[in-house]
């Protein structure tokens, strides 16, 4: 019995990833759908953006900067115009040609109410915007209001083939990238293929095969076995390969956010003693990765209008029991209970890490409960309307920016209207809607200044990291991950190591 | 007969709808799910235009109402996250997990009725304290990690089996041994007992007395009536494999119902659920009837009362 079983397992020598210019690439989650409308979920911008469907504009990730892509060049006319030259002799995967007319197409189909598509929901709601033809290769964008980051806005709608269904989801994503998509076997994988005719430089890669495993350990195994080329990410104990395991940025900064209104956190020396009683590089190289960095503000430093004076909050425990001891004089009831709110996995190790603080905050004498709770418990909390007969929380969130520009963290993070925002600062809510309707260096100076106060005058929240993902590389793939691999993943920038 | 298994479907049909009715429920009692679908910085008119969409404004006993006239035309609505019939997307799943199920218990019979037969032969013997030894550390042993040391040691120490996935036979190897592992262990030591007590009866006595070979009274004259407790804890155990198989199918990604159902539970995608949990009880309930017929099978005093 004993030799049948060996015989059997010694000739059951595991498939190897395809042919050389072949890729297999795992990711963590599987598509829902395939609708160029909805680019902007990573799960689904990391197979289609950039390669079968491409955007007016590129997003530079790295410093917010934008590039031509569809789009050759722009101009803005008016506060509410914006012009935009097409570029020439381009067709899409269909055979239709890309034109002024398939622009405004694939507008009209992005922002289609009876789609909830979440480049409308996210980027275009409210912003009223038509597109006109001014001649085959020119399109006239005007919006109600003043729009000064238009472009930013167009990095994020993916410009489909005008033969797109209207009104319903396709998962057959055509565009005009250097990849077309072939098919997606429902809970197994999606194949993409090299069209041959891309405008651009041909791509090295012919193929690419996309799969999902949601245990970090399988993934890391997968790659190391070489039946697949790039994991986008593996938890950080399971990074144990220098060789095959690049660190990047993945835009997420963690922090608490304090209910800012509920006694005893609705006095500042409470909150600034929770800010000091936390020591955050305690964590790095510890339960956290060591490349993450210590965080001042909700977004990182490749947002437009990240503030680069603010610096981190020391780890002073007994500054804080000074703090609270002067708070308790002066009859701030610092013995309350307090909710330490988590959520399972939000990232690696994420339960280890409030439980942590969960100590650290006791040994300065405050009285917090730790809780988990799943998605959506926790998405009531996070959300407006809030309980108003709430306990005093120190909440833990995820945010991530990556579409450029701070305007798209500070309403509904911070003025009295956002969605998830504690605070109500007319001061604050007057910057901040005077901020989104500069540009330029106006532009930058105002969102500084937002990030400023929030951390230096009213301390709403505890900034905890940036965060960083390990992406897995095999052998055979010559590729160094950026942030942009957030949210995308361009074939084109692969490159096969010459063996 | 006829009337035992006609009485029996008609219990069943009844939990049925019972289950249905409190599945649609206790879904909806965790709110709508408009907020895992829409971005953060949703504005409350888009979640109302959402809610209105699928329905979530509605009152419950009215959507209840189209919910119950979709079932019986067959239509179970559409997942929220898919846009697909949910219906599709259980049938599609479900055979992947019926095929693990299907796999698995004939092995998971195998294995302990003839490991445990062998255990209750020589009580405290060397066979049988391996066996229990074995038996409890594989009952014992959970899921998640037998199947994660399972790849790091057969895929990349070894590198004889594929990681996850599927594909060919191979691909199977991990996955099905994850499964056997805890129901086998379960399932020997209730052989073993049920053997023994087998073992201590007159007809055994006359049959050593007569000087039948070991063997042939193992398997020939106490297997059959030692096998009445292994078949009601195994089809305990079969339902039970749709648990295993949660964690299997996450671990291997086997695109099977067990996946699909703890995702939708996640997402809160309402018809999901509902289709799969309507889907999986059918064939316990199935399940459940087969092993009514097989008692009578295996024990005549059964199909003559």
């Amino acid at each position: 019995m004993r030799h049948i079983i060996l015989a059997l397992l010694a000739c059951a020598s595991p498939a190897l990833a395809g042919p050389e210019t072949e890729v297999k690439i795992v990711l963590p989650a599987g598509p829902d759908r395939l609708d160029p409308c909805e680019m902007p979920r990573s799960v689904i911008g990391r197979i289609i953006k950039q390669n079968v469907v491409e955007t007016l504009v590129e997003l530079n990730y790295a410093d917010a900067t934008l590039m031509p892509r569809l789009a050759t060049s722009w101009t803005q006319d008016s506060p509410t115009e914006w012009t935009f030259k097409l570029r020439e002799g381009v067709t899409f995967h269909d055979g239709a040609p890309f034109d002024a007319a398939a622009v405004i197409a694939a507008m009209e189909r992005t922002i289609d109410p009876a789609l909830t598509c979440i480049t409308r929901t996210k980027f275009f709601d409210g912003v009223d915007i038509t597109a006109t033809a001014v001649d085959p290769l020119t399109v006239k964008f005007t919006t109600a209001q003043p729009s000064p980051i238009l472009p930013t806005l167009l990095a994020q709608m993916a410009i489909s083939s005008p033969n797109t269904p209207l009104g319903v989801y396709t998962n057959e994503p055509i565009g005009t990238g250097p990849y077309r998509f072939v098919e997606w076997v429902q809970g197994q994988d999606v194949t993409l293929e090299r069209s041959g005719e891309y405008w651009g430089e041909e791509p090295v890669i012919t193929k690419a095969t996309y799969v999902w495993r949601s245990e970090s350990s399988v993934v890391a195994a997968m790659v190391a076995t070489n039946e697949a080329d790039l994991a986008f990410s593996i938890a950080p104990q399971d990074a144990t390969d220098p060789d095959m395991d690049k660190v990047y940025p993945n835009s997420d900064s963690a922090m608490f956010r304090l209910s800012v209104d509920v006694p005893p956190l609705n006095d500042i020396r409470v909150r600034r003693a929770i800010n000091l009683a936390i020591d955050r590089t305690a964590f790095l190289g510890t339960i956290l990765s060591e490349e993450a960095t210590e965080a001042t503000q909700q977004v990182g430093p490749n947002v437009f209008g990240w503030n680069d004076s603010l610096t981190p909050w020391e780890y002073d425990p007994d500054e804080a029991m000074r703090l609270l001891a002067e708070a308790k004089a002066d009859g701030v009831p610092v013995d309350t209970e307090m909710r330490l709110i988590g959520r399972p996995a939000m990232f690696a190790n994420s339960n280890e890490f409030v439980q942590a603080v969960g100590e650290m905050l006791r040994a300065v004498g405050l009285n917090v409960n730790m809780e988990t709770l799943e998605m959506s418990q926790w998405l009531e909390v996070a959300n407006k309307p809030f309980d108003p007969a709430r306990k005093p929380n120190i909440f833990l969130t995820m945010h991530d920016n990556n579409s450029g520009d701070a305007a798209f963290t500070v309403y509904f993070k911070y003025h009295s209207n956002g969605r998830q925002s504690e605070l109500h600062n007319p001061e604050l809510d007057a910057l901040i809607e005077k901020a989104a309707t500069l540009s330029g260096d106006e532009r930058e100076a105002a969102y500084n200044e937002v990030f400023r106060m929030i951390y230096q005058d009213i301390v709403s929240d505890v900034p905890l990291f940036h965060m960083v993902n390990y992406m897995r590389i095999g052998p055979r793939i010559d590729f160094t991950p950026t942030i942009a691999n957030a949210v995308e993943l361009q074939l084109a920038k692969l490159q096969l190591k010459s063996s | 007969m006829g009337s035992f298994i006609f009485k029996r479907s008609f219990q069943s049909i009844l939990s049925l709808i019972f289950l249905v009715i409190v599945v649609f429920f206790l879904a909806r009692m965790t709110g709508s799910p408009a907020m895992l679908y829409l971005p953060p910085e949703a504005t409350q008119d888009q979640i109302d235009a959402y809610n209105a969409l699928h329905g979530f404004d509605d009152p419950l006993i009215v959507q209840f109402g189209s919910f119950i006239t979709g079932v019986f035309q067959g239509d179970f609505g559409n997942s929220l996250q898919y846009s697909r019939p949910a219906l599709d997307m259980v049938l599609a799943a479900f055979p992947t997990t019926l095929a693990l199920a299907a796999v698995t218990m004939p092995l998971v019979l195998l294995i302990s009725i003839v490991t445990g037969a062998l255990a209750a032969y020589h009580p405290g013997g060397v066979f049988d304290r391996l066996a229990s030894l074995i038996s409890l550390i594989g009952a014992s042993m959970p899921n998640f990690w037998v199947a994660i040391v399972g790849v790091l040691v057969f895929a990349v120490t070894l590198n004889v089996l594929p990681t996850s996935g599927t594909g060919t036979w191979q691909h199977w190897v991990l996955p099905v041994a994850v499964l056997v592992l805890r129901p086998a262990g379960v399932l020997v030591q209730v052989m073993r007992t049920s053997m023994m007590t087998a073992l201590s009866s007159v007809y055994v006595k006359a049959a050593k007395a007569k000087g039948v070979k070991a063997r042939a009274i193992i398997f020939v004259h106490a297997l059959r009536n030692s096998l009445l407790p292994v078949i009601t804890v195994a089809s305990d155990q079969a339902a039970g494999i749709v648990n295993g198989a949660v964690i299997v199918e996450t671990v291997f990604g086997f695109p099977g119902i067990g996946k699909l159902m703890i995702d939708s539970v996640l997402m809160r995608d309402f018809a999901v659920i509902q289709a799969a949990i309507l889907v999986t009880a059918l064939a316990v309930f199935l399940i459940n009837i087969i092993v009514d017929i097989s008692y009578a099978f295996v024990d005549p005093r059964i199909r003559h009362s």
